[in-house]
C-alpha cells in the first residue's frame, strides 16, 4: 500500500494576496516498512509535506493516499481519527505538540484518546519515556519545565506511546546531544526492521542517516527533485549542489574511491567503520600487488 | 587567545588608515587597554535551583574575556540554557555573584546589563514581537535610538547576510523552521550587542544557512568588539570558537580548546558528544592499521587514499 502523493500542490493562504505555494505537483511514493530520509534546503517544503501525511493540511491540488485513505483536493476529507492514530507526526517544534499540565498527561493522552485503558496508557507512557532515555521523575513536570532537548524527547515519546504504524518525524535530532541523536536513529531503525514500522525522517544531516535509510527524497523549491535508493542517491549526488545541498562527506569519499579503484555497482560503504573496512581491503590488495611486482 | 592577538595585530598593521582617523592615539590605546582588561562575563560561585532545593546550577565560577568566542557544551538537561538565562537576569541566582562588562548584576543594573546582551533563544517562537520580519528587526533597533537610515541599512545588511532578504515582509509565524531561526538570529545580530548569546541558534539551519551564519559570526568576532557565547552540539560551530566550557549536571567541569575536546574520550562521553565523521573515519582507519597521521602503511599510494588521509588526520576543520 504505502504512501502516495499524486500531483500534490499545497498553497498557504490560497485565497489571500499573501499566498505561499509550498508544494508544486509533487509525485512521490514512500515505501511501507522502509526507513525514508527527506532532505532539502530551508523552505523547500519538507514540513508542509509531512503535515499532509496525517491530514493536518489537506492538498490544494492532487491526492494524498495514506494507508487505505484518500485525501483529495476539493473532496470532503474522510474521518481523520483513524489516520491520526496510525500516523504519528513529531513536529519540528515540540512546543507545538505538548499541551497538557504534566508530561504524564501528555504521554497518556494519545493512548487514552484511542481507547486504551488507564493502565495500558500509563504503561505505554512509561515505556516510551524510557525508550527516549528520560527518567520517570520528569512525569510530574509541566512540559515547559523541561530543557529544550528533554522537551523534544518528550514530544517524540508522546508519539511513540501511541504505537502508530507510520512514524513521521520532522528534524527530530535538532538540539539533541550527539549521543541522543545516534540513539534515536538506532531506535527508529529498530522499530522499522523489527516491528515493520514505516519511518519517515526529515533531516539536515544526510550523512548521519545514510547508513540507516533505505530510500531518500530530496525536496527543492516545493518539488520532489529526487527520490530513490541510497545507491541512486550516491550516483546522482553531483546534482545535490543544484538543490542547495552539499554533497555529504561519506558520499563524496565513496565516489572518489569508486573512481580511483574502478569499483562498480557495489553497495556503498557510508559509515566510518564500513568505509574504513573497505579502504583497508583496497589498500591491502594494493600492497599485495606491490609485492608481486617487487 | 589566538584570535585576540590576531585582532590586535590587525589594528597595528593598518598604518594607511591612521591619516583618516585623527584621534589622540595615546589616549585611545589607554582607554582600549582598560576596556580590554575587563572581563565581559565573570561568575563567582553562582547557584540556582528551579525548585529552590536541588541545584540546577551548582557553584559555577567562570570568566569570559572581552572579544572571546566561547562554546558552552554538555548533555541535554545539564544546565546550558539555565546558565544563559541567569546572565541577563531572566532567572535570579540564589547565591553567588554575576558581573557583565564590569557591572554587577542586581535589580538596579538589570536594564544596563540587558542593553549589553543579545540572546537568541532555543525556540525562535519565543522571540518574535513584530507582525513582519522587518518590523520585528526594526523593533529592537528602534530601542537603540538609531536613526531611520541606520535602521534600514542594518536590516538590509543583516537579513541579506543570513539569506532572508526576500522574507522581510512575511509574518514571522508563517515561515519554515529554518527561516524562523534565521529571522530570530538576524534581529539580534543587527542590534550588534556587546555580548551575543546563541542558544542552539543553528539547530534547524541547512548547511548553506549554517555556513552563512558562521561566516558572519567569524567576521563579527574578527572585529574584536563582540563577545560570543554559543550553546551548540555542532562540531563545526564548536571548532569556530576558541574555548569550550563543558557542563555536567549544573557544573562547569572543563575548560578546553575545541581540538582538545574532540581528542578527549572522557570529556566527549561526559557531554555526550561524538567526533565529526572526519575524525571517526581517522580513528577507524588507524585502528585497522591502514594509516596514521604520518602516512599510509605498507602500500604504494593511491592518490585518493593519500588525499583522504590528509583530510581525515588534518588538524583544522
Ligand atoms: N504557515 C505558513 N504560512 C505561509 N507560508 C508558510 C507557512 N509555513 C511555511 N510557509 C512557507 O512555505 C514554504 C515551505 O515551508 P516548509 O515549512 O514546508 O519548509 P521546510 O522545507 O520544512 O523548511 P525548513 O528546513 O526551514 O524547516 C516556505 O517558503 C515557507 O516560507
Ligand atoms: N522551568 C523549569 N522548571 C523546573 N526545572 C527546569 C525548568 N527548566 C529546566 N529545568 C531543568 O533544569 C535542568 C537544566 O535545564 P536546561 O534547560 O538549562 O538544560 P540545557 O543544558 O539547556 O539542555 P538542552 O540541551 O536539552 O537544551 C534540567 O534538568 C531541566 O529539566
Ligand atoms: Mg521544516
Ligand atoms: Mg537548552
Amino acid at each position: 500500500m504505502g504512501i502516495r502523493f499524486e500531483h500534490v500542490s499545497y498553497t498557504y493562504d490560497a485565497r489571500s494576496p499573501m499566498r505561499q505555494t509550498a508544494l508544486q505537483d509533487v509525485n512521490i511514493r514512500l515505501a511501507e516498512g522502509a526507513l525514508t530520509g527527506i532532505a532539502g534546503s530551508s523552505g523547500s517544503g519538507k514540513s508542509t509535506l509531512l503535515q499532509l501525511l496525517n491530514g493536518i493540511l489537506l492538498p490544494t491540488e492532487g491526492t494524498v493516499k495514506v494507508l487505505d485513505l484518500r485525501l483529495s483536493a476539493g473532496e470532503k476529507p474522510p474521518k481523520l481519527a483513524p489516520l491520526r492514530r496510525r500516523v504519528g507526526l513529531v513536529f519540528q517544534f515540540p512546543e507545538q505538540q505538548l499541551f497538557a499540565r504534566t508530561l504524564e498527561e501528555d504521554l497518556s493522552f494519545g493512548p487514552l484518546n484511542f481507547g486504551a485503558s488507564p493502565e495500558e496508557a500509563a504503561h505505554s507512557a512509561r515505556k516510551a519515556l524510557a525508550a527516549m532515555g528520560l527518567g520517570e521523575s520528569l512525569l510530574r513536570r509541566h512540559p515547559l519545565q523541561l530543557s529544550g532537548g528533554q522537551r523534544r524527547k518528550a514530544a517524540i515519546a508522546s508519539v511513540l506511546a501511541m504505537g502508530p504504524d507510520i512514524l513521521v518525524l520532522d528534524e527530530p535530532g535538532a538540539t539533541l546531544d550527539q549521543v541522543s541523536r545516534s540513539e534515536l536513529i538506532q531506535l527508529l531503525h529498530r522499530l522499522c526492521r523489527e516491528e515493520g514500522k514505516t519511518v519517515i525522517i526529515v533531516t539536515h544531516r544526510i550523512d548521519e542517516l545514510l547508513p540507516y535509510a533505505d530510500r531518500w527524497v530530496i525536496m527543492h523549491e516545493g518539488r520532489a527533485a529526487f527520490q530513490g535508493t541510497v545507491r541512486e542517491l550516491v550516483d546522482t549526488a553531483g546534482k545535490l549542489p543544484d538543490y542547495g545541498l552539499a554533497v555529504p562527506e561519506p558520499i563524496r569519499w565513496w565516489r572518489e574511491l569508486e573512481a580511483a579503484y574502478g569499483l562498480q555497482a557495489e553497495e556503498p560503504c557510508l559509515s566510518p567503520a564500513a568505509l574504513a573496512e573497505r579502504i583497508a581491503q583496497l589498500v591491502q590488495t594494493d600492497a599485495r600487488k606491490e609485492q608481486a611486482y617487487a | 587567545m589566538k584570535a585576540r592577538k590576531a585582532g590586535r595585530q590587525q589594528e597595528r598593521a593598518a598604518p594607511e588608515d591612521q591619516g583618516a582617523a585623527p584621534v589622540p592615539a595615546e589616549k585611545e590605546t589607554w582607554a582600549q587597554h582598560a576596556e580590554e582588561a575587563a572581563d565581559m562575563v565573570a561568575w563567582d560561585n553562582v547557584s540556582f535551583a528551579y525548585d529552590g532545593q536541588h541545584a540546577d546550577i551548582d557553584g559555577v565560577s567562570l570568566t569570559i574575556r572581552k572579544g572571546e568566542w566561547v562554546t558552552l557544551a554538555g548533555a541535554n538537561g545539564c544546565g546550558k540554557s539555565t546558565l544563559s538565562r541567569l546572565m541577563n537576569g531572566l532567572l535570579r541566582a540564589s547565591s553567588g555573584c554575576i558581573s557583565i562588562g564590569g557591572i554587577r548584576l542586581e535589580a538596579g543594573t538589570l536594564g544596563a546589563i540587558r542593553q549589553k546582551i543579545g540572546m537568541v533563544f532555543q525556540n525562535p517562537d519565543n522571540q518574535f514581537i513584530g507582525a513582519t520580519v522587518e518590523e520585528d528587526m526594526a523593533f529592537g533597533l528602534e530601542g537603540l535610538c538609531l536613526d531611520t537610515e541606520e535602521i534600514r541599512e542594518r536590516i538590509t545588511r543583516y537579513a541579506g547576510r543570513l539569506g532572508i532578504g526576500q522574507l522581510l515582509r512575511r509574518h514571522p509565524q508563517e515561515l519554515s523552521g529554518g527561516q524562523k531561526q534565521r529571522a530570530a538570529l538576524a534581529a539580534i545580530l543587527a542590534m550588534e550587542p556587546e555580548l551575543i548569546i546563541l542558544d542552539e541558534a543553528s539547530s534547524m539551519l541547512d548547511e548553506k544557512a549554517r555556513s552563512e551564519m558562521l561566516e558572519l559570526l567569524r567576521e563579527m568576532h574578527g572585529e574584536t568588539r563582540y563577545t560570543l557565547l554559543s550553546i551548540t552540539h555542532d562540531a563545526e560551530e564548536i571548532f569556530a570558537s576558541q574555548r569550550v566550557l563543558v557542563m555536567d549536571r549544573g557544573r562547569v567541569v572543563a575548560d578546553v580548546a575545541p581540538d582538545m575536546l574532540f581528542r578527549n574520550g572522557e570529556l566527549l562521553r561526559l557531554c555526550r558528544m561524538e567526533p565529526p565523521f572526519r575524525l571517526q573515519l581517522a580513528r577507524e582507519l588507524e585502528q585497522r592499521g591502514v594509516m596514521t597521521a604520518d602516512g599510509v602503511t605498507g602500500a604504494m599510494l593511491n592518490p585518493v587514499v593519500e588525499e583522504m588521509r590528509k583530510w581525515a588526520f588534518g588538524s583544522s576543520m
